[in-house]
């Protein structure tokens, strides 16, 4: 068999214009879900006990069932409910809730290495209990679990081209389309898989010095 | 034309989950076997097989499942034209290369994570590369790589899911089809959801129950035996 790239040129506009549709799921659904997963461990560790039940079945009902049944419940199960998401929408949804769960767990790890005397220390300051929680609980778990973090969203990246099972128009949607119209299926794969290879080793060098540029402060464990 | 959802249904279902852990269990067991084999080589002496087995993690790592399991569908009857596969077979093998490298990975560490004081006791010993991995790393290794591996296979799992594009009929694919019958997608993929619950949660309840067993005992039957294994619970 002989490979031939020359059929896919044409096309590079569409793959390129792909890519960025999943690279801006993915800093969607890391953003909302990461803040909505702070939100979840909150509940989870909170006082109130209804809310810790609610926020323990999200995190072990998302994190022990497939994303692709997640999506299939949103994009073809919610309009039975009179909700109709366009796919892009469903995907987004799905993946930040998806990723609400997985960075809830992630979360709960930084916050429980974060001693309880700097909190106590923090009120003995007089400062609030916003101004606690932010300073002296969520920027040092932040630090602390800031390679997990990164991981998932790696991970969130790879994982969002099950959108494309939807008709998510994202990077493995493109791949999918060009090879019908091309045949050209090993090669447009490798571009595909390529291209998802590249972005990720991009994400886990630019993760490494983004760590190093935002956590410069204080005395790390790690440094 | 339009049914509703009945126990027939749960009971083709039921037996989707089954091939979903049947799936699962093949690759799950070609992939640690193979990882294994990778893990020893990445941190071999070697460093050709160091190379080959860390370029190998890193790309498959580096893309989603899915484009494997395209690669598996469309690519295997491009290069072997005479070879006809199965869609069970196919989604082993794509399953299994996805495995190998995460299990690798996984092993890699546990590997690592073996004191190398031990090492250098068994060579004090006279033991050969092959005796030292034998004996004294891997079992240790092994030990370590429990909980991971058990994560990891949670995750297979849910990712088996994806084979559904290959039109392999598993729990989700078999979802698919009851949902298109019956119109109810709501009940059908929630039942679906519930049996991977049920599964994944299972393993993974099985998974602590065999931690919390196997640390039980070493503390009382094997702790005076093997005077290291304790302070390798905490790595």
């Amino acid at each position: 068999m002989t490979f031939y790239f020359g059929d896919l040129l044409p096309f590079s506009g569409q793959l390129a214009a792909a890519l960025w549709t999943s690279v801006y799921i993915t800093l969607i659904a890391m953003a909302v879900g990461s803040a909505f997963g702070v939100l979840l461990y909150v509940g989870k560790t909170g006082s109130n006990r209804a809310l810790r039940s609610v926020c323990w079945w999200y995190v072990e009902a998302f994190r022990n069932t497939p994303l692709l049944v997640q999506l299939y419940l949103i994009y073809f199960g919610l309009p039975e409910l009179g909700v109709n998401l366009n796919p892009t929408w469903a995907g987004i949804v799905a993946l930040t809730l998806n990723n609400a769960a997985y960075t809830a767990e992630i979360y709960r790890a930084g916050f429980e290495a974060v001693p309880h005397g700097l909190v106590e220390a923090g009120q003995a300051l007089g400062m609030r209990r916003s101004q606690v929680f932010r300073h002296i609980e969520l920027m040092p778990a932040t630090r602390n679990v800031f390679p997990a973090l990164t991981n998932q969203f790696i991970l969130l990246f790879l994982a969002s081209s099950i959108a494309s099972i939807i008709g998510l128009p994202e990077l493995m949607n493109a791949v999918l389309n060009i090879n019908t119209q091309t045949y050209r299926t090993f090669e447009i794969l490798a571009v595909g898989g390529g291209l998802y290879f590249v972005v990720s080793l991009i994400l886990s060098l630019a993760s490494k010095a983004a760590e190093s540029f935002f956590f410069r402060w204080g005395v790390s464990g790690r440094a | 034309m339009l049914r509703s959802f009945n126990w027939l249904d749960l009971e083709s279902l039921l037996r989707g989950a089954v091939w979903t852990i049947v799936l699962c269990v093949t690759a799950g067991v070609a992939g640690t076997v193979l990882g294994l084999l990778l893990g020893i080589a990445s941190s071999s002496p070697s460093r050709v097989a160091r190379w080959v087995a860390s370029t190998y993690v890193l790309i498959i790592r580096g893309i989603p499942l899915l484009v494997i399991v395209f690669f598996a569908y469309f690519g295997i009857p491009l290069m072997f034209p005479d070879i006809d596969l199965s869609a069970f077979l196919t989604a082993v093998i794509a399953l299994t290369v996805f495995a190998t490298a995460y299990m690798a990975e996984i092993f890699r560490g546990s590997i690592n994570a073996v004191p190398h004081g031990q090492t250098e006791a068994a060579q004090a010993l006279g033991l050969n590369y092959a005796r030292r991995l034998r004996f004294v790393v891997l079992p240790q290794a092994m030990r370590i790589a429990v909980p991971p591996g058990i994560g990891f296979l949670i995750a297979l799992i849910k990712d088996s899911s994806l084979v559904t594009v290959i039109g392999f009929v598993e729990l989700t694919r078999s979802g698919t089809t009851i949902s298109n019958l019956t119109a109810e997608p709501i009940l059908t993929y929630s039942v679906v959801a519930v049996l991977y619950f049920v599964i994944c949660y299972g393993v993974s309840r099985l998974g602590s129950w065999y931690e919390n067993r196997s640390g039980s005992r070493m503390d009382t039957t094997e702790a005076e035996n093997q005077p290291h294994a304790l302070q390798l619970e905490g790595v």
